[in-house]
């Protein structure tokens, strides 16, 4: 009985929803997709649409087989990994939308429809920021106008009469989205209480996550001026004490040692070995929390020096904050600097030795030029001083598009093409330093960051990217010195794309990035309050009502409390919803055209017949008389005659019907 | 007879549906401003029932009566009730026939396809049994041999409500033998000032053709039975039953041979509307006729029982 009334044909409108509902679903993962998976995956979802449109049958059985194992093979041969996250997504979505070429019966399409939901579900492996939410809204209400439509095409069917005319998208949409609003409490009572962990729930395969743009272990040429063009926010930041001045604000990350006359990279002692000496946190004068996101690397930013090491992070030699395992998702974490600490006032042979390495056979100009300086010059700080005065005063350049090196960079860059950015700078300059015999080395992080006033808080973003170089000198340490500084000191001061002459693009007006802070500081509190809300939170919310020491039994009691309070907001609402004659349209559509009288200031009594209603209608809208006569005519035969007549034909009249208020009438 | 056949020819062109609207416009021409009481007492006819009217002299009783007759072409007698008459004198008697050696009956008045029993109440509960029993046997049984009512029979009766004295008021149990009960009232002024010098009445019934035949009314019963009571009817029906059992509006409710009685006017009801189906109008019209003279109203209440009637039908939701 049930399979039989549940395998009615879907035709129509619901189909088409349950379409939208799909592609909904499937968008990011479209986004996340090779491009001919995508098109492959929107492939079923065209045919479903046209066979809508033009009345095709159903795809022959065989056919529809072979289409399904030829997507396998294509899935499989294009994710090398058959048991990654994004594979087993990737089928799901695949999977479901070859279902479409299927989807010709309620049961199915309620199906889809279900799924998905799940499908949307499992975005949320992948991201969890602000636009996901809006997703999940808008997956979740196209899902419930399609099975709200399914199911009334199966009541519908199962009386035996065509589905009237629905009540059009904007309605369908509202309703969908009141029944998602009244869901609220019971999701809000869920998410508060659940108990949590501190780790997420499910296992994050290390390392398998989508490539996410951000510093690496390695600087290449033009490894950074990609992050230029990113305005994604890489971390935020707020202070308890005073926010350090722009040009102060230098976030530390990657140090490169070692060059091959390329590229540069870390060393085995500034990765491994632990920092020797940090500064005591009595003597640290910043105060601030980093909100960091998902890097899928181990470096974690802060300020020069960091007195203190986060929980499951160390501190390496050359002052590198390492996270021990890589930062997956937003991570959190209090940190105090000390500005003034001095890094190794002594240098053993070993380091030294490292930060003066270079590679034969590269730059014979600039060795011949630093060969002239050191003879003339007396001390390291006085080569520093020429060196930066050298940038300063020669016709260099600073662009985002520089012209393109060969084999000897630094000659090539400090001699013939003269323009650059912090990349070429710091290279240039670090291997200048190398040459003059001082200890020197590069540094990549993030330089500035743009202060929102909203939320009291500095977002540092991947166009914040930056590389600078740190020589030691006798007595200071190792020092910072900003090559790029000495060229475009603006770049320092304000930032990155102020630095530039002319927009980096079309759309990159003041009050487009205005607008664009003003979203981060929502997509910060989101992750502040939604993303962040682990265990530790949790228990800090539930204490300010008084709730410590909180143990599972006591979540699981304040869980099932929050819920019961939530099914008091839910149950009147449904109850109030819930009509006399369940299944009966014909009711619910009478009683429609009553309320709506009703509202017009007729008085109607339940125990007025249909002719009883017209008539009192009559007497407050004379000028509707016949139409509402007529309506009620048509309920009066519907409801006690033989045989009525199409019911669709009076649902449609009902959905027409407006009272027309006389013109000079208020209300 | 030429000009016989020339008036009745168009008459037999139409249907039954339409001479009974005919007649019924035929009636309210003869009774003016009376159409809902006119409605009521062909609903009751239809519904092979029996009409009871309560109402003062002179408002009309008569004069409805008669015109229904003649517009039915029936045959129409009027019974008198006074205290001294005899069941004899409505059923007939039996007469020894010397000549032929054997007894023949006479019929008496009740022989009729309508019956005027006027001040029913004034004669002896012996009389009145005897015809109240006619009426809902269809026959008649005297000394043994039963003779057959004419089909349709219909009686209506009349009751003078204030003249007490001297009455045998009928028992709750006969009462029920009558299917509606309405009363005529005082005409609108209008009306009765229009009366005041129309013509005389009886004259204008002698002119007043006659537009069914009871051969005709037979056929328009059993149209009428077959119209469409729906779920949602009955629903109502039942509901409205179940309320009169509440002892707030009276001292007893309704039986459910009442009930039936109530569906079966209410189908009559939707006839005379030209509908095939009954509508929850149709069983609000005819209820207070329905209930008028079967229900009392519980003691110590200061309402009658229209009152009642249409009181709970505001409480009972129509589905």
């Amino acid at each position: 009985m049930k399979m039989k009334r549940q395998g009615h044909p879907v035709k129509g409108r619901p189909v088409y929803w349950v379409i939208a509902c799909l592609l909904t679903a499937l968008l990011p993962q479209l986004a996340a997709m090779p491009a001919h998976l995508a098109l492959l995956t929107l492939a079923p979802l065209a045919w479903r649409l046209l066979a809508e449109m033009r009345g095709w049958k159903p795809m022959y059985p065989l056919l529809r087989l072979a289409v399904t194992v030829a997507a396998m093979v294509v899935l499989f041969s294009t994710y090398g990994n058959p048991f990654g996250r994004r594979t087993a997504v990737s089928l799901l979505a695949l999977m479901l939308s070859l279902k479409l070429l299927e989807m010709f019966k309620i049961r199915d399409a309620r199906l889809v429809a279900s799924l998905a939901l799940f499908l949307a579900a499992t975005q949320f492996l992948f991201a969890q920021g602000l636009g996901m939410l809006a997703y999940g809204v808008a997956v979740m209400a196209t899902a419930l106008v399609s099975l709200t439509l399914l199911a009334r095409a199966q009541a519908f069917g199962a009386a035996q009469s065509p589905a009237p005319i629905g009540a059009g998208a904007r309605r369908e949409l509202g309703y969908s989205l009141r029944l998602v609003a009244i869901a609220l409490p019971a999701a809000l009572a869920l998410f508060m209480f659940f108990p949590r962990w501190s780790s997420p729930m499910w296992g994050v395969p290390e390392e398998s996550l989508d490539a996410r743009s951000g510093l690496s272990g390695e600087m290449t040429p033009g490894s950074i001026q990609s992050l230029f063009m990113d305005d994604t926010p890489a971390f935020r930041v707020e202070f308890s004490s005073p926010v350090p001045s722009q040009q102060d604000l230098y976030w530390r990350g990657p140090v490169f040692w070692n060059f091959d006359g390329r590229s540069w990279e870390g060393s085995y002692y500034g990765r491994n070995i632990a920092a020797r000496a940090r500064p005591r946190p009595d003597d640290a004068s910043l105060y601030y929390t980093v909100l960091m996101e998902p890097t899928e690397q181990h470096w974690m930013f802060a300020l020069d020096y960091p007195a203190v090491t986060p929980p499951d992070s160390r501190l390496t030699l050359d002052y590198q904050l390492m996270s021990r395992k890589p930062v997956t998702r937003l991570r959190q974490y209090e940190m105090m600097s000390d500005p003034d600490f001095t890094d190794s006032p002594t240098l053993s042979a070993t380091l030294r030795d490292q930060a003066l390495r270079l590679p034969d056979g590269f730059n014979p100009r600039t060795r011949e030029l630093m060969a002239e300086w050191r003879a003339s010059a007396a001390t390291d700080a006085e080569l520093v001083r020429r060196a930066l005065a050298h940038f300063n005063t020669e016709p260099f350049r600073y662009t985002l598009n520089p012209a393109l090196l060969t084999r000897h960079s630094v000659d090539e860059f400090l001699f013939d093409t003269r323009e650059g950015f912090c990349e070429h700078y710091a290279s240039a300059f670090t291997v200048m330093m190398r040459m003059l015999d001082i200890p020197a080395r590069v540094v990549t992080g993030y330089q500035g960051g743009w202060y929102n006033e909203f939320g009291d808080y500095l977002l540092v973003r991947q166009s914040d990217a930056h590389a600078w170089s740190e020589v030691w000198l006798p007595g200071a340490g190792w020092t910072r010195v900003d090559p790029t500084a000495a060229v475009a000191p603006s770049r320092i001061e304000r930032n990155a794309m102020d630095a530039l002459d002319g927009r980096r693009h079309a759309f990159d007006f003041a009050w487009v990035r205005q607008v664009r802070n003003g979203v981060d500081w929502l997509g910060r509190s989101w992750n502040d309050w939604v993303i962040a809300f682990d265990a530790a939170r949790q228990s800090r919310l539930l204490s300010a009502f008084g709730i410590d020491n909180l143990d599972a039994r006591a979540l699981v009691v304040l869980l099932a409390l929050g819920l019961s309070v939530a099914a008091a907001f839910i149950v009147p609402v449904l109850l109030r919803r819930a009509p006399g004659r369940r299944g009966d349209p014909l009711a619910r559509s009478w009683r429609r055209f009553r309320r709506r009288l009703t509202g017009a200031g007729v008085n109607l009594q339940p125990s007025m017949g249909p002719m009883e209603v017209a008539a009192a209608a009559a007497g407050v809208l004379p000028a509707q008389a016949n139409e509402v006569h007529d309506i009620a005519a048509h309920y009066r035969r519907l409801r006690y005659a033989e045989n009525g007549g199409r019911l669709d034909a009076f649902t449609r009249a009902v959905r027409g019907f407006r009272v027309n208020r006389p013109k000079g009438e208020h209300q | 007879m030429s000009s016989t056949e020339a008036t009745e020819s168009p008459i037999k062109a139409t249907t039954a549906e339409t001479r009974l609207l005919e007649a019924i416009e035929t009636v309210n021409g003869v009774l003016l401003g009376k159409a809902s009481q006119v409605r009521l007492a062909f609903s009751c006819l239809l519904a092979r029932g029996h009409l009871l009217i309560e109402d003062l002299p002179g408002v009309g009783k008569t004069t409805l009566a008669h015109a229904l007759a003649t517009v039915l072409g029936a045959h129409y007698q009027r019974i008198q009730f006074t205290s001294d008459l005899m069941p004899a004198d409505i059923l007939g008697v039996s007469i020894y026939r010397r000549d032929q050696e054997r007894f023949e009956f006479h019929p008496g008045p009740i022989f009729a396809d309508l019956v005027l029993a006027d001040e029913v109440n004034r004669a002896t509960p012996k009389t009145q049994s005897a015809l109240l029993e006619a009426m809902a046997e269809g026959q008649v049984t005297v000394e043994g041999e039963t003779h057959a009512l004419p089909d349709p029979f219909f009686v209506i009766a009349t009751q003078n409500p204030l003249d007490l004295v001297g009455t045998f008021p009928l028992p709750d149990s006969q009462l029920d033998r009558f299917l509606l009960s309405v009363r005529l009232g005082f005409p609108d002024p209008a009306v009765e000032r229009d009366l005041l010098v129309a013509e005389n009445r009886a004259a204008l019934l002698a002119r007043t053709p006659a537009v069914l035949s009871m051969e005709d009314v037979a056929q328009l019963q059993a149209q009428c039975a077959k119209v469409h009571a729906g779920e949602a009817l009955l629903d109502y029906v039942q509901a409205l039953l179940a309320e009169t059992r509440n002892d707030r509006w009276f001292e007893s409710g309704l039986s459910p041979r009442a009930g039936i009685a109530l569906l079966q006017c209410g189908r009559a009801h939707a006839f005379l509307d030209g509908r095939d189906f009954v509508a929850p109008e149709d069983i609000k019209a005819v209820f207070p006729a329905l209930t008028r003279h079967r229900m009392t109203v519980p003691s110590g209440m200061d309402a009658t029982v229209e009152d009642q009637a249409a009181a709970l039908l505001e409480r009972v939701a129509i589905p």
